[in-house]
């Protein structure tokens, strides 16, 4: 039955790419957001192609993670409509969805008395759903997450047990698990220090390369969404005030209208790679 | 926060509406002290003024003073405990002050008319220490306090019943009593409690500081020199104080000490000194406004309802309704992570273990009796015969425990909270007001009427909370407090029905304090059917415990369709609770603790911990009956009120043992 429903999906999004060019992983016409008179996007209108490394900036309540929880249909747009591998996302399965897309909370909820494996196996329901087996490939799936992650010798640890950058690591893993085409993180680097915010960003950067898929990346470093991405998105207010390349984003007039506060550029000792800093 | 309130105009508006209502209904009162007496005019005259002066004005000054006096007495635990929730009624306050009422009534009569006060302030005290000593390791953490209080409010509560019960029907007027009937024959009682208000309110004022300050946490009062546990204590004394004043005087009145703090905060009251004002003000209000319309709905000839029952009535809904907009409380974090527990290495064995034991546990029973001669062990034709007696008793009582245990796994696994449990949900309390509106509806109604009718009830209580935890943001501490709140809300329903003194209620009151007395083997089948039928969708649900704990963002990011399946397994865990309350009473813990004890034994897999805990449950419960039935032969004890007396050292025990949260 998994094998089955891996069909359908493969074959939605094959048969997409067949009528044209590779459809956009997201094109985003006019979304707005507001609670009560609270306006949080006042409209949003972009597109983001497959296989890329998306970095969402932006100071304190520009609407960053809001942006990424109406991607994963976490929470519906007030208005604007969003299309999701050329289909309108809200006409998506709950299930069909979850084997396209996957996402990770800014705070991941205690995994109360789970082991790794139990965590990582959760990514596959999706393909299996309440009463389908979980056959060989679920297994092989979990598997293979819990070695690219490096969790083997975790997993059948207490997640509870685990410390904070493995517990993320776990997280991770399940994604993975979920074998889609694109991961949405909320700030996975928020409670970790600088070594493990290094390792994990490299991950899921060495991850999505190996297997071509796209994500998008909510990070509050500005230095480690340079380092990572291919493409940073700068939001303020809820609107797109910027978009490009590390190297287009990473200037003093940028940042500073950004962050609204002076910031200056300097190369890295090694790699030349342009630096952010408070003036 | 107060900008996000009802704005100023409308606000003033609304207060001062709302006094005028209740001034009004005091002057029908006045113009008219007794309606439809009878007799000639000047006898009318002279009777109306003794009725005014004696018994009219003394109820209104005695509304106004009690709900000033509880109205501070939550303001001040609300403040000292950091705890929304915290209230006389809510910390066993009242419930313990009545139970030693009870006590003193039945076995020291001469105390009670030397020393009500001592015996109530006693009782309440009793109460509120067992509370404090219970989470005082976890650092009086909002909701082990607020689970401490409701185990203790409850148990107290089932032992008045039993007590009442056991002493035929003359205990009747207690019962009434219990509700909180603010009815006077002079000046004294208000007077004594209006001296009592003055001299909290002062002592209050006098500790205003160090009050401030200990809103903040612990580690930051003591580090501005503030005696932490002195304050505590002493501010926990004057709450405790005048509840307990206004308990020994007219009985248990609930809600006015959570909503008078709570409605004073939405009102846009800020800052400490005002809310101390404030807060007594708003439950003065809340108290003579209801007492008003309790004395003109029984003025219409309706039946007599205690005001203590009528405040809970009011203030249930205005509680739902204050959650659904409350943003100005500072919510604590309701979040109690028991300690990881090592997995056991072969959890089907030690389900078969725990089956054999049921097994035991029911072999014991039903063989191992007590009789006038001692103890007897039945075996051969003996057996045969004693089976059609206690087999349907041990039946109920199985099947009861199953039904329980799986309930409460479910819901725990459901809010995410392992404190959650069919008794915290108000659902088994729910189920008994069905079980009333189908005793008074109805003549005679057969047992699968009553199961219907309960199962109603019980659905009932869990649409709306669950309707209020669709909204957004509504997370497992406001579920929690929804809970408490319909808990309380159908206490005090049942408390009303109760005080009718009818024939029917003598049955509620029966089934309140949760007997298998009159368990008869139509009845064991129907439990068990409907046990089996109730459990059997149960194991095409693991997958979905599992992913639901994990919380409504990573349900959806995996693709479960979260409130269609939250629908179900609430819908589920309400209809196991209902037929269960339906045959051993609302109270019993067992549905809170099976399945602690099946994770503290290893079982962590959603589909291992049901099995053990749904086994546990029945070991608890059959063993708890067998107990119930012998322990103090020839006289038969409540069995809800006995297997919460063997769950409450556990859960006190959980309580000690679960450190507080680590982040």
């Amino acid at each position: 039955m998994a094998q089955g429903l891996h069909d359908v999906v493969s074959g939605t999004v094959a048969g997409v790419g067949a009528s044209g060019p590779t459809p956009a992983l997201y094109e985003l016409d006019g979304v707005a957001f507001a609670i009560g008179r609270q306006t949080i996007l006042p409209g949003l209108s972009l597109r983001l192609e497959q296989g890329r490394i998306y970095g969402l900036v932006g100071p304190n309540g520009s609407g960053k993670s809001t942006l990424v929880r109406i991607l994963a249909r976490q929470q519906p747009p007030s208005a604007g409509s969003i299309r999701f591998l050329g289909q309108n996302l809200a006409g998506f399965g709950a299930r069909p969805l979850a084997r396209a897309v996957a996402y990770m909370p800014q705070f991941t909820p205690p995994a109360e008395g789970m082991t790794v494996r139990e965590l990582v196996t959760l990514g596959r329901f999706p393909w299996h759903g309440a009463l389908g087996r979980f056959g060989e490939h679920d297994a092989a799936k979990v598997a293979e997450a819990l070695a690219e992650t490096g969790l083997e010798r975790f997993a059948d640890r207490l997640v509870d047990t685990l410390s904070g950058g493995e517990r993320q690591r776990a997280w991770l893993a399940m994604m993975l698990a979920q074998d889609t085409r694109c991961l949405l993180l909320d700030e996975p680097t928020s409670a970790l220090d600088i070594a493990h915010q290094a390792e994990m960003l490299d991950l899921v950067r060495a991850l999505s390369r190996a297997r071509g898929i796209g994500a998008v990346i909510v990070l509050h470093d500005i230095n480690m969404a340079a380092r990572l991405c291919d493409e940073i998105l700068a939001l303020r207010g809820g609107s797109l005030v910027a978009r490009g390349a590390p190297e287009a984003i990473m200037r003093p007039d940028v940042l500073s209208d950004l962050y609204g506060i002076a910031m200056g550029i300097v190369p890295h000792p090694a790699t030349g790679e342009p630096i952010g800093f408070l003036q | 926060m107060a900008e996000r309130g009802v704005p100023m105009p409308r606000r003033l508006l609304l207060w001062g509406g709302l006094t005028l209502a209740a001034a009004c209904l005091s002057a029908l009162r006045i113009a008219d002290p007794v309606a439809g007496a009878s007799g000639t005019w000047a006898q009318a005259e002279a009777l109306e003024q003794v009725i005014l002066f004696h018994s009219v004005l003394p109820r209104m000054a005695m509304a106004i003073v009690c709900g000033a006096a509880l109205g501070l007495a939550g303001a001040l635990l609300q403040r000292v405990l950091r705890n929304p929730v915290a209230e006389p009624s809510t910390l066993g306050v009242s419930a313990g002050a009545q139970l030693a009422l009870t006590v003193a009534t039945l076995h020291a009569p001469g105390l009670m008319e030397a020393a009500r006060e001592g015996v109530a302030l006693a009782g309440g005290l009793g109460a509120v220490g067992l509370i404090l000593a219970l989470t005082w390791r976890r650092g009086l953490e909002p909701v082990a306090v607020a689970l401490a209080g409701m185990m203790v409010a409850l148990t107290a509560t089932t032992a008045s019943a039993a007590l009442i019960l056991a002493n035929g029907e003359y205990m009747f007027s207690l019962f009434i009593w219990g509700g909180g009937s603010l009815a006077q024959q002079s000046w004294g009682p208000c007077i004594a409690i209006a001296g009592r208000l003055a001299l909290g309110f002062a002592a209050a004022l006098l500790l205003l500081r160090p009050l401030a300050i200990l809103g903040l946490d612990d580690s930051r009062a003591r580090s501005l020199g503030v005696a932490t546990v002195a304050t505590r204590l002493a501010v926990i004394g004057i709450a405790v104080w005048l509840a307990a004043s206004v308990t020994a005087e007219v009985g248990v009145i609930g809600f006015v000490g959570l909503a008078a703090p709570a409605l004073a905060s939405l009102g846009g009251v800020r800052r400490l000194g005002a809310k101390l004002v404030a807060a007594p003000l708003v439950g003065a209000l809340l108290l003579w406004l209801t007492d008003g319309l309790v004395q003109l709905l029984a003025g219409v000839g309706g039946e007599r309802v205690p005001t203590g029952a009528a405040t809970a009535l009011l203030g249930g809904p205005l509680l739902l309704w204050l959650l659904l907009r409350a943003r100005m409380f500072e919510w604590p974090r309701f979040d109690a992570r028991p300690a990881p527990v090592r997995r056991a290495r072969n959890p089907a064995g030690m389900i078969a273990l725990l089956g054999a034991l049921a097994l035991a546990a029911a072999a014991l029973a039903l063989a191992l009796g007590r009789g006038p001669e001692g103890w007897t062990l039945a075996g051969g034709p003996l057996l045969a015969d004693l089976l059609g007696w206690r087999g349907p008793r041990v039946a109920v009582a199985a099947a009861a425990g199953a039904m329980l245990a799986a309930a409460g796994t479910v819901l725990q696994r459901v809010t995410g909270n392992p404190l959650a449990g069919p008794e915290v949900l108000g659902v088994g309390t729910g189920a008994g007001v069905g079980l009333a509106v189908a005793l008074f509806a109805l003549s005679a109604p057969g047992f699968a009427i009553e199961l219907a009718a309960s199962a109603a009830g019980a659905v009932a209580v869990l649409a709306g909370i669950l309707v209020l935890s669709r909204r957004p943001g509504f997370g497992a501490e406001r579920l929690l407090m929804a809970g408490i709140a319909a808990g309380a809300l159908c206490s005090a329903v049942l408390t009303a029905v109760i005080a009718t003194g009818s024939p029917q209620a003598f049955q509620l009151l029966r089934w309140l304090s949760g007997s298998t007395n009159d368990a008869t083997p139509a009845k064991a089948w129907l439990c068990l059917g409907t046990a089996a039928v109730l459990l059997a969708p149960l194991p095409f649900m693991v997958r979905w415990l599992t992913v639901l704990p994990l919380g409504d963002e990573t349900a959806r990011a995996v693709g479960l369709p979260v409130h269609r399946c939250r629908t179900i397994l609430v819908v589920l865990a309400a209809l196991l609770t209902a037929t269960a309350a339906l045959v051993v009473g609302p109270l019993s813990f067992v549905g809170l603790i099976a399945p602690h004890l099946a994770r503290l034994l290893g079982l962590g897999r959603p589909a291992a911990q049901t099995g053990g805990a749904i086994l546990i449950g029945i070991g608890l419960m059959v063993m708890s009956d067998w107990l119930a039935r012998t322990a103090a032969f020839p006289y038969q004890l409540p069995l809800g009120l006995f297997a919460s007396l063997l769950a409450g050292p556990y859960l006190v025990w959980l309580l000690g043992r679960t450190g507080p949260r680590s982040r």
